[in-house]
């Protein structure tokens, strides 16, 4: 469970997030839909540490990260950011994958350097992973050699070999070319089916339509409505998400 | 992260003691520590040459000079062997007082402000000051005429002091003996006044120049003796008075065609002048005799380079890590260390490092001070090559390796370390090269390598032309090969690069 209570982040003397609230359930799938620039994806990366926040409180399966002030987080800071990371998994827009180790490499290298699993068993899971996602013949491809869809799902695995309870998708498919976006929805698909705790920002409406317990939508840092994929859809409530559904689905 | 801080700290601060703990071979003097060690060592240039010391024609390795012979006749009254220690000639007497030698012997005159310094011998030998003009000079007869003149002389020689006495003259101050007698043949000098056994040696063969006057101002070389030794100076002094009286002295000095009517001031025996070809013969000895010495060099030269680029390499690794990722001193401290050693030149930081620490108690050998001048200093710039490749590698790459739950230390050593050393390699490989050639800087702390060997041979048979060119040669049959390498290994980075 994840529950986000008054959460304030300033950068310099523009306000990010002034008070968000948000409770999330053990297996619920939330997608956050918004304009760019809503604050989607540095919400979502408040939640496992990789930006910090001046006031409010974020806690995930019983762990505590405390707003930060200071430049530097203390030692008890980091170790939260840490344990919560180890609970959550993250798959970045840009994909991230290490360049310098094969799909494979970047599969195991949580697995065994952070767990410190054993590199046999560790393979085995990755194997299976590869599999999950159809790409069992890409073992030693290094990212460079694979197409952006596949970077993506490789991606994706790399995150589940830590066996996290939840997972944070930063807008998966931006960056692909649109014939590579049904194969990463797809994976991701299949893990919501699965009953993993999933959190998603996308532009991606009919999946978001598709595959949401719930549809949050940010504009300015803040949630302006929340209820289940038909609600929002067909009747939404506000003025502002009325606006944003009306341009985003004419493209 | 505190952690490797700490060992990297840790590390860093082991290298510079263990390395100033490295203890020099003489330290100090006395005759019971002579005899002990089994050998007398004495300091001297060979670059400063004949007829002093000087490589042997037949085998360039050797040394010979009236002076290896008169230290090989003292080391032998001393019941012990003579070995020589190569230093750069204006650093004798710094060299001596940090107790690198046991007495320096190199045509040092006695003055008195070297008087202060050190202790000196009983004269061993009686110079005077010979000018030297180009053949159809009328105008320069005597030192009286060199008012307005340009005249070279050497760095720290007692001619300098004849010279600023005269006034009015145009002084210009060499380092070594050969290249004032070159200036004045191609009409750079008008005159060139120097002790009579150098101007026996380098100008009077010479048939474009000649003597001017009779030789002037008169004065004594001494043999240089740490102030307090005075167990060695009363000894040396006895074995000189011994050496003078069965003739052994004078018989030196009739070898080298130095014996003159002057150094019956110092001998009461006469003898004739005896034949003195010797630099004649190396001057027209084959180019082979010379390679066993120059690859000796050579060696030297690889040696160093390599052992300082390998403290280079991890130096500046941990430089670069304290700098981006240390708590505020040691950051501060890093980035201070990179900007002093960029910002000033390697000369000065050898210099002080060799002749400047025993001031405060730091006395660090040659190969010592070698390896941690030119490693400190390029430890600056490998930094800033590493600075730069961890700035290029993409800040989502440690976002990815952080939300793995990787530590701030473990995703450096995992993720960004491997990428930023591969973007690093060109530049580091090319800074190996730069190290290779600035190496030859490490001659002026008595470290005889490459340059320094040319610079011995070339000074006593002035074929600087040929032997320069084989120098260049090694020193490209050296480089050469890193350099394909980098470039091998720039294409493949390249490659493998998305």
């Amino acid at each position: 469970m994840i529950r986000i209570s008054g959460l304030h982040k300033y950068f310099g003397d523009q306000v990010l997030f002034s008070g968000v609230d948000l409770d999330i359930q053990k297996g619920e799938v939330v997608v956050l839909i918004g304009p760019s620039g809503s604050g989607k994806s540095t919400f979502l990366r408040c939640i496992n540490g990789l930006e910090y926040f001046q006031k409010g409180e974020i806690h995930v399966d019983g762990i505590e990260l405390h707003s930060i002030n200071r430049t530097r987080p203390g030692k008890k800071d980091l170790e939260a950011i840490r344990n919560v990371r180890l609970k959550v998994g993250m798959v970045f827009q840009q994909f991230n994958l290490f360049p310098h180790m094969t799909a494979l490499g970047n599969i195991i290298e949580g697995p065994v350097t952070v767990l410190g699993i054993d590199k046999a068993s560790a393979v085995d899971n990755a194997v299976a992973l590869l599999k999950r996602i159809n790409l069992e013949g890409k073992v030693d491809c290094r990212p460079e050699e694979l197409s952006g869809g596949e970077q993506q799902r490789v991606a994706i695995a790399r995150a589940l070999a830590m066996k996290p309870g939840t997972m944070l998708f930063d807008e998966p498919t931006s960056s692909l070319d649109p014939e590579m976006v049904g194969e990463v929805l797809s994976v991701i698909k299949d893990l919501v089916n699965d009953g993993m705790t999933t959190i998603i920002a996308t532009h991606e409406m009919a999946f978001a339509r598709e595959v949401a317990h719930r549809v949050i939508v940010f504009d300015k840092g803040e949630i302006i409505e929340t209820g289940p994929p038909e609600e929002i859809f067909t009747n939404p409530k506000a003025e502002r998400t009325r606006t944003f559904l009306r341009r985003i689905l004419k493209d | 992260m505190k952690h490797t801080l700490r060992i990297f700290s840790l590390l860093l601060g082991l290298a510079i003691v263990l390395c100033w703990a490295i203890p020099r071979q003489p330290e100090e003097g006395g005759i019971a520590k002579i005899k002990e060690r089994g050998f007398l060592l004495w300091g001297s240039d060979a670059e400063g040459g004949a007829p002093y010391v000087f490589p042997s024609p037949d085998d360039p390795s050797k040394l010979i000079g009236f002076e290896v012979d008169l230290a090989g006749a003292i080391a032998r009254e001393l019941g012990v062997k003579a070995r020589q220690s190569q230093n750069a000639w204006d650093s004798l007497v710094p060299a001596l007082q940090r107790g690198d030698f046991d007495f320096a012997m190199n045509g040092i005159e006695i003055t008195p402000q070297r008087k202060q310094e050190i202790l000196f011998s009983a004269p061993y030998y009686i110079y005077t000051e010979q000018l030297t003009v180009r053949k159809d000079e009328g105008v320069i007869q005597s030192i009286e005429d060199l008012k307005g003149k340009k005249v070279g002389t050497l760095s720290g020689a007692a001619a300098q002091d004849i010279l600023e006495d005269i006034g009015g003259v145009d002084i210009k101050i060499y380092s070594g003996q050969v290249e004032p007698y070159e200036d004045l043949a191609l009409g750079r000098l008008d005159a060139v006044l120097l002790d009579l056994p150098i101007a026996a040696y380098y100008a009077k063969p010479n048939p474009m120049l000649k003597y001017a006057g009779p030789p002037a101002g008169e004065g004594f070389y001494g043999i240089a003796i740490r102030k307090g030794d005075d167990e060695l100076k009363r000894a040396v002094d006895e074995i000189l008075l011994r050496l003078l009286k069965s003739g052994e002295l004078k018989s030196i000095y009739q070898k080298w065609d130095l014996w003159n009517e002057k150094q019956e001031g110092l001998l009461l025996n006469l003898g004739g002048p005896a034949g003195g070809a010797r630099l004649e013969e190396s001057r027209n000895a084959p180019l082979h005799t010379f390679f066993p010495m120059l690859l000796k060099g050579a060696g030297i030269t690889i040696f160093i380079s390599t052992a300082s680029m390998a403290l280079a390499i991890s130096l500046g690794l941990a430089l670069t890590v304290l700098r981006l990722y240390g708590r505020p001193p040691l950051s501060s401290l890093a980035t201070a260390y990179i900007e002093l050693y960029r910002g000033t030149p390697l000369l000065i930081q050898l210099y002080i490092l060799y002749y400047g620490l025993p001031n405060i108690g730091i006395s660090l050998s040659p190969v010592v001070a070698a390896f941690l001048g030119l490693g400190m200093n390029y430890a600056a710039y490998e930094a800033e090559i590493y600075r730069a490749g961890i700035m290029s590698v993409p800040k989502g790459q440690t976002e990815a390796a952080f939300s793995l739950g990787m530590t701030q230390t473990v995703a450096l050593r995992r993720v960004v370390l491997p990428q930023a050393l591969r973007i690093a390699t060109p530049g580091i490989t090319n800074d190996f090269i730069a190290l290779f050639k600035d190496s030859s800087l490490v001659s002026v702390i008595a470290m005889v390598e490459l340059t320094k060997t040319y610079g011995i041979l070339a000074a006593s048979t002035l074929r600087f032309f040929e032997l320069g060119l084989i120098v260049a040669l090694l020193y490209l049959a050296m480089s050469y090969p890193l350099s394909v390498f980098a470039r091998r290994l720039e294409d493949r980075l390249k490659g493998v690069k998305g």
